[in-house]
């Protein structure tokens, strides 16, 4: 294996497939777009050249509303890190501590994971429905009718709701990532500070969460960059409406492209999209700092 | 290794080789029909992969059987995805030689291309005496026609007689006894009327029939062809009578989120009385349990306005082209002449469209009585028709239209900044 593995014809004859479909379907797309970004372009006649204008009209004079998508996939994003990682945190700290029925709770927070994002909205649509939607129903039930709402017809609380149900999809994820690497710390370490006192809360906060620092970071990652290129639930729920009050960058980028027919336009979101994530990516890579080790 | 070399450098040979022939030029297309004899076959393709599809096809069989030398291949793709087949494969020059297509704005770039044949020296062989009067204005470019059309859309005024008659309501004949007849509803517990603005092209029709009461038919089309500006007093008036509709809660509050088929649904299942939409969802309605319980009627009139009460919201809609570029242009005409007179009577009997050519030969009894009943009363004796502006106008401004339609629906946006908008961000974008 090992003389194998040095032989760098079978390395490239083993890498290069999946390097070429790589390159293919992802990396020259991207260079693709980058150029239709400088195009004004309807997607079937002959594009023409303008620069960096489209750029220019994400931000600058901008009158499809593309700054307060980019603010709302903000927001979710800071949802996400302050309220579903220290949720899904609590719960794989719990779990791990190997308390009764574990398997049984680990199966069920996951259970949202593996459902399809279409199910999903479906149902958090007749959750969220005015007239037999469990939201409502519960509110009246309990004298609090008053704070009964059109959910996702009222552009004050359809962003709220949505994000709602994102939020409660991925604490399922983020959850297990972190079970994870809670129980493949050793048990000597735990065995060892029950022994000198320690606490539960003082074995989580000095030894569990800093020896998941590598997992946190990963799922601060995907949780914030996930929130930039989040599509399919908001999609599926409101399609960006009620008078685009839950538009994100992408589900803007689709409305753009596909029912517009401004192809250089949403090809220079589309860019935007990317560069805001990997601009991100490597900003809490380096906000994190080394790994502890003991 | 050297036997993955080997064996990799013999899968390259082969699909070298495979790629080679797949490339090779196809066998040399036939020459053009010289003999009358020879047998000519016509690509067609059309966008009817659902439900009107065994017509489409009975249709195509039939013209098969008929004419062995004139042979009609048809494909058929998903709405969405047609548009966007045939607007790439016109612009590449690869039309087939029937194409299916809208009247009005979608076709207009094809003619201005070149793309479409004017149909003129063929139609004066009695083709148009067949079609009904208008039957062909919305094809018509500069003076010259470039398609047959064989549907049309109509809007109506679906009422439920039993609730008006429950509520002890007339039906409104002008926009104030239809804003008194809202409030009538609403006061006993109601909610009047229906939309599905989630999906943004349903409002849009309440919307463009309450600005062709306000303008007339001309002046909407003018401003349809750029001639004429939105920023004037009756489109921004009949913003106004729409936002007047909402404020006085014509329609549920949860309109923002629901769907076209929501819609329909509540007003299938007998909760509201009123739905202005177009003649398509007539088969959808008779096909429930409202059955004879819903009358179709013109949209109500606006007191002191140009538009009358003869003129509809809708217009040949669906059409049969032939490409500029076939090789068998004569063929193709005739060919589309059968299917356009076919279809269309075909699909009035299924409750499927509206006719665009004359129907005396079929049965009115088998005809979906909805249908009928906007056939007779909307669109015979109309002197004028505005299509859904959606067909006028194209991608971005039909998107731009949707919106500020919907803002006037969320209240966003006053009646007078959305004629000005319609304005700026429509006709002034060129």
């Amino acid at each position: 294996m090992e003389k194998l593995l040095r032989d760098k014809k079978a390395l490239l004859l083993f890498v290069f497939p999946t390097f070429l479909i790589f390159t293919t379907i992802i990396i020259l797309p991207i260079f693709f777009s980058l150029y239709y970004s400088t195009l004004k372009w309807d997607g079937f006649s002959q594009g023409v050249f303008v620069g960096i204008n489209n750029y220019k009209n994400l931000f600058m004079a901008n009158t499809d509303g593309f700054p307060r998508s980019v603010l709302n996939s903000f927001i979710l994003a800071v949802v996400s890190v302050c309220i579903q990682l220290p949720l899904a945190l609590f719960l794989a700290l719990v779990l791990s501590r190997g308390i009764k029925g574990e398997r049984f709770f680990r199966t069920v927070y996951f259970i949202p994971v593996i459902i399809s994002t279409v199910v999903i909205g479906q149902l958090c649509m007749k959750i969220f429905d005015p007239d037999y939607g469990i939201v409502n129903v519960i509110l009246k039930a309990i004298g609090l009718g008053s704070l009964q709402r059109m959910w996702l017809a009222d552009p004050k609380t359809a962003l709220g709701a949505v994000f709602a149900a994102m939020l409660w999809q991925y604490v399922g994820y983020h959850m297990l990532l972190m079970y994870a690497s809670a129980k493949s710390i050793s048990t000597d370490i735990f065995e060892a500070a029950t022994i000198d006192g320690a606490s539960e809360a003082r074995i989580a906060f000095s030894i569990t969460i800093p020896l998941m620092k590598p997992i946190l970071r990963v799922c601060v990652i995907f949780a914030v960059v996930g929130s930039f290129k989040a599509f399919d639930l908001i999609f599926v729920m409101t399609g960006g409406g009620p008078l685009h009050s839950t538009d994100v960058p992408t589900t803007l980028m689709y409305n753009t492209i596909f029912n517009r027919s401004q192809y250089g336009y949403g090809s220079a979101m589309a860019i935007f999209i990317i560069v805001e994530c990997l601009v991100c990516t490597v900003l809490i890579q380096k906000a994190f700092g080394k790994d502890i080790e003991y | 290794m050297k036997s993955f070399a080997k064996i990799g450098s013999v899968f390259l040979a082969v699909s070298l080789v495979a790629g080679l022939s797949a490339c090779s030029p196809a066998s040399s297309s036939a020459n053009p029909a010289s003999a009358s004899n020879q047998k000519v076959t016509l690509t067609f393709w059309n966008n009817y992969t659902n439900d009107p599809q065994h017509i489409m096809a009975d249709t195509i069989t039939e013209w098969n059987t008929k004419n062995p030398n004139i042979q009609i291949n048809a494909s058929a793709t998903e709405n969405n995805a047609y548009k966007l087949k045939i607007k790439t494969a016109i612009a590449a020059g690869n039309a087939p030689d029937i194409i299916y297509t809208w009247a009005g704005g979608f076709t207009q770039p094809f003619v201005q291309a070149n793309k479409i044949l004017a149909l003129d020296s063929y139609l004066n062989d009695g083709t148009k005496d067949k079609m009904l009067t208008g039957a062909l204005t919305n094809i018509t470019y500069d003076g010259k026609v470039y398609g047959l059309t064989y549907n049309q859309q109509a809007g109506a005024l679906y009422c439920n007689t039993q609730l008006f008659d429950k509520n002890g309501v007339k039906i409104p004949t002008t926009f104030d006894e239809l804003l008194a007849a809202v409030k009538t509803f609403k006061s006993k517990g109601v909610t009047a009327m229906t939309v599905g603005e989630k999906d943004e092209w349903p409002g849009m029709w309440y919307f463009d029939m309450i600005a062709l009461r306000e303008t007339g038919a001309q002046m909407s089309l003018d401003a349809l062809n750029k001639k004429a500006s939105y920023n004037q007093a009756p489109f921004a008036d009949a913003a106004g009578k729409l936002q007047d509709l909402v404020k006085a809660g014509a329609f549920s509050a949860n309109v923002l989120s629901e769907t076209r088929d929501q819609s329909v649904a509540e007003f299938t299942q007998g909760k509201i009385p009123m739905y202005f939409s177009g003649n398509f969802d007539a088969s959808m309605i008779d096909a429930s349990s409202l059955k004879g319980h819903v009358t179709a009627v013109k949209f109500p009139t606006i007191t002191g306005s140009k538009g009358v009460d003869t003129e509809y919201l809708g217009g040949g809609a669906d059409a049969l082209a032939v490409s500029a570029n076939s090789k068998y242009k004569d063929q193709a005409v005739q060919a589309i002449k059968f299917l356009a007179a076919t279809y269309s009577s075909r699909m009035y009997l299924s409750g499927g469209g509206l006719p665009e050519w004359k129907y005396d030969d079929i049965d009115e009894s088998k005809i979906d009585p909805l249908s009928k009943q906007i056939m007779s009363t909307i669109v015979q004796g109309s002197t004028g028709s505005v299509p859904a502006w959606d067909l006028y106008l194209t991608g971005n401004d039909a998107q731009t239209h949707y919106d500020l339609v919907q803002s006037l629906f969320g209240n966003q946006i006053t009646p007078q900044q959305f004629a000005e908008q319609m304005q700026s961000k429509v006709n002034g974008n060129s």
